[in-house]
């Protein structure tokens, strides 16, 4: 019983998420933002 | 509630333990206790009525910005279950690090925050928020070049803040990195005249792990 409780949880609730992935769109833009400062920084 | 420990808290009928429960973890809300508000909601909504879907909603307004609160997301069948849509957007800005987004899911749902009264509570994730955003700048830079992905100049976080229509100066940035590396959100330390943050090369963003930021 303890056990399924325990399962249950576990689906309700993410502890691992701060995961490494730069893949997503927000990423994706914030590296294109960073980018092209850059390079107007090289100018 | 203090005499309530004399007695044997399994003697009492399990409705009345899961609303004390619910009442008491509600109080340490408000205490900023978060541990211990984890553990009351969460007895509340292990053991009470499966089918009151009411009653799990209730508890779950109050456990979700906890659970936020020590770094633990609620999974997206749980907010559409109980009709929660106000911690949508919120738990999308954390996993993003998107601090225009946190903002308006602040002002979009104003009213029902301040209301249960967790408003204060969901106001903190904002740091959380910083540390991701930090997180994702460090990664683009390590894709870019690894060995230099350390060292994060002020000026890029000025420009990423920007972005996120955020307007501030080096010195406020530097006071958030600041508070960031104090309440051990980010492993690192300042290099004030060349304007740059040097991150820990081990673990630089320690996960909170079910604890509160301190």
């Amino acid at each position: 019983d303890e056990e399924e409780e325990g399962k249950e949880v576990n689906q309700q609730w993410e502890d691992d998420w701060d995961d490494d992935d730069v893949s997503d769109d927000f990423s994706l833009q914030l590296r294109k933002e960073l980018e092209s400062n850059a390079e107007n920084e090289k100018k | 509630i203090e005499t309530a420990r004399i007695f044997d808290f399994k003697e009492f009928p399990k409705s009345d333990r899961v609303t004390y429960m619910y009442y008491t973890g509600r109080l340490e809300v408000f205490n900023e206790n978060f541990p211990a508000a984890d553990l009351k909601l969460s007895y509340a909504l292990k053991h009470c009525n499966p089918l009151s879907e009411a009653n799990i909603r209730m508890i779950l307004k109050y456990l979700i910005p906890v659970k936020l609160s020590i770094g633990i997301l609620p999974k997206d069948w749980l907010l559409e279950k109980y009709n929660l849509p106000e911690y949508g957007n919120i738990v999308q800005a954390l996993r993003r690090g998107d601090l225009r987004l946190l903002r308006h899911a602040l002002q979009d749902y104003e009213d029902r925050f301040l209301r249960s009264g967790v408003y204060l509570v969901l106001e903190k994730l904002e740091l959380q928020v910083y540390q991701r955003l930090m997180k994702k700048i460090y990664m683009i830079q390590k894709q870019k070049d690894p060995s230099k992905a350390h060292q994060v100049k002020l000026d890029v976080i000025v420009k990423a803040l920007k972005w996120l229509e955020m307007d501030m100066d080096l010195d406020e940035v530097e006071c958030i990195m600041a508070i960031l590396i104090y309440k051990n959100l980010m492993k690192g330390y300042f290099a004030h005249k060349s304007k740059v943050v040097v991150l820990s090369k081990t673990d630089p963003f320690p996960k909170l792990n079910g604890k509160p930021v301190n």
